[in-house]
């Protein structure tokens, strides 16, 4: 279980993240909904070390993460929003190099796990593909692929609909659940919530910095009253 | 008017002095691109010292003219026991000035890499020189390939101040030739024509390796 707690990030005088804390098991999928700007990101970006805390701790299965070696143990892995894929490489370089660089694979054992990881992701024929040849779709997939060829125990996903053409809505969910399928741990950052509709998940509803409050998707379409802020986000949203 | 046949008749002299122009050029860059990539990595990513001193010699290099700098050079190496012929310490001279200039392209280009990309190689795991080395330099030089052959064609016009400190090149080899036949319009429209013939031929080859960098591949 992943269990984030108490993290504080203030930038400037400016609480960006406010003593938020979060569990969540393997498996699950955390959905972390609300407007632009308030801390959503920033989180996510706090668990990939891309951004400092002033306070609180991260723990993975009852043992204290150190947030400045997580890259390098490849414990969480990140799908950026715009896909931020290397547009020098082919798409095959794009998951190969750091299995060769980092992980210290050989460059046959690279190549085995980019080709099945491809193939799963349905991009097996674009191997040799430069990234400006591909679709929204498949820049998306590829981003997904390059992230799990690290096998990360912790996956997460900033806005993964936002960069998309929104009938690949349902595509992008069933990509995510898929991961939960497997056991990740996935959070997603979001504030398109026709994505909650389609994705199986716990849906935390932050403003300020903050959660203020969770819901099971399921619960909450079976009961949109019981859960009145994200009622009247999911309302504002549509 | 031009005298053809006096341009065939010395043309061995000004194809070796071509040569050597080419020479020139060919080391004055790779020194300019080495060199101006660790300027460039230096004033990015260095110390406030190296910032500094990377500051200063590019305000005195951009600062003065490169004859100078080269008569300087020339002179000022015997007096500190560094004895180099005429031909290296034009190479030299060159290449320190293209040195600034190139780290100012670099420069350019390491910015022009999105922040995203460094981003994205951080989260991979990759440690900050195999990120600058695999990530950011690749996609730079992609970006500056364009400027970086705009510099090797200054380069091949340049080396015609070697002739002031003596080196054979094609410039000096038109001097002598015009100093035996006297016919300063022939000779110096020949040395300029064979200029034009070998920043143009640069120019097309970089032209097809540009195209062939291109990140489509058709």
């Amino acid at each position: 279980m992943l269990k984030i707690k108490n993290i504080i990030k203030i930038i400037k005088d400016r609480i960006i993240v406010n003593n938020l804390s979060l569990n969540i098991e393997y498996g699950e999928i955390a959905v972390l909904l609300g407007s632009s700007g308030v801390g959503k990101s920033t989180l996510l970006r706090i668990l990939n070390n891309l951004e400092t805390i002033n306070n609180g701790i991260v723990e993975l299965d009852g043992k204290r993460l150190d947030l400045k070696q997580v890259s390098k143990s490849h414990t969480i892995g990140m799908v950026f929003q715009h896909f931020n894929l290397f547009e020098h490489l082919t798409v095959e370089q794009n998951i190969t190099l750091a299995l060769q660089m980092v992980a210290n694979k050989t460059k046959k054992e690279a190549h085995e796990i980019a080709t099945a990881l491809l193939k799963r992701y349905e991009l097996a024929d674009k191997a040799d593909a430069m990234i400006s040849q591909l679709s929204g779709g498949q820049k998306q997939r590829l981003a997904i692929a390059r992230t799990l060829a690290l096998k990360p125990k912790i996956v997460c996903l900033d806005e993964p609909t936002s960069a998309l053409d929104p009938l690949l809505t349902n595509y992008v969910a069933e990509n995510i659940a898929e991961l939960a399928a497997q056991k990740y741990i996935v959070l997603v950052t979001t504030h398109d919530t026709s994505l909650l509709e389609k994705l199986p998940c716990t849906i935390h509803l932050m403003r300020n910095g903050s959660i203020v409050e969770s819901a099971k998707s399921t619960d909450f379409f079976a009961n949109k009253q019981n859960y009145p802020l994200i009622a009247a986000f999911v309302k504002g949203n549509h | 008017m031009i005298n053809f046949a006096l341009l065939q008749t010395y043309s061995g002299y000004l194809i070796s002095g071509a040569v050597v122009a080419l020479e020139i050029a060919a080391i004055a860059l790779i020194i300019g691109i080495v060199g101006g990539t660790l300027l460039a990595l230096a004033q990015l990513y260095g110390n406030v010292l190296l910032r500094i001193m990377g500051h200063i010699y590019i305000t005195i290099i951009r600062g003065t003219p490169m004859l100078v700098q080269m008569i300087t050079l020339f002179y000022l190496f015997p007096l500190i026991g560094i004895i180099m012929s005429p031909f290296w310490s034009a190479v030299v001279a060159i290449g320190l000035n293209s040195i600034a200039y190139v780290s100012q392209i670099v420069r350019a280009g390491i910015l022009s890499v999105g922040i995203g990309q460094i981003e994205a190689a951080q989260t991979l795991g990759f440690s900050p020189w195999q990120i600058i080395r695999l990530i950011i330099l690749p996609q730079a030089f992609r970006a500056i390939f364009p400027a970086l052959g705009n510099e090797s064609v200054m380069l091949i016009k340049d080396s015609s101040l070697a002739s002031v400190i003596g080196v054979a090149e094609l410039t000096h080899q038109g001097s002598v030739i015009m100093s035996i036949t006297f016919d300063a319009l022939t000779v110096y429209a020949g040395v300029a024509l064979m200029y034009l013939v070998m920043t143009s031929a640069v120019s097309l080859v970089l032209h097809l390796v540009e195209q062939r960098l291109s990140y489509v591949k058709n």
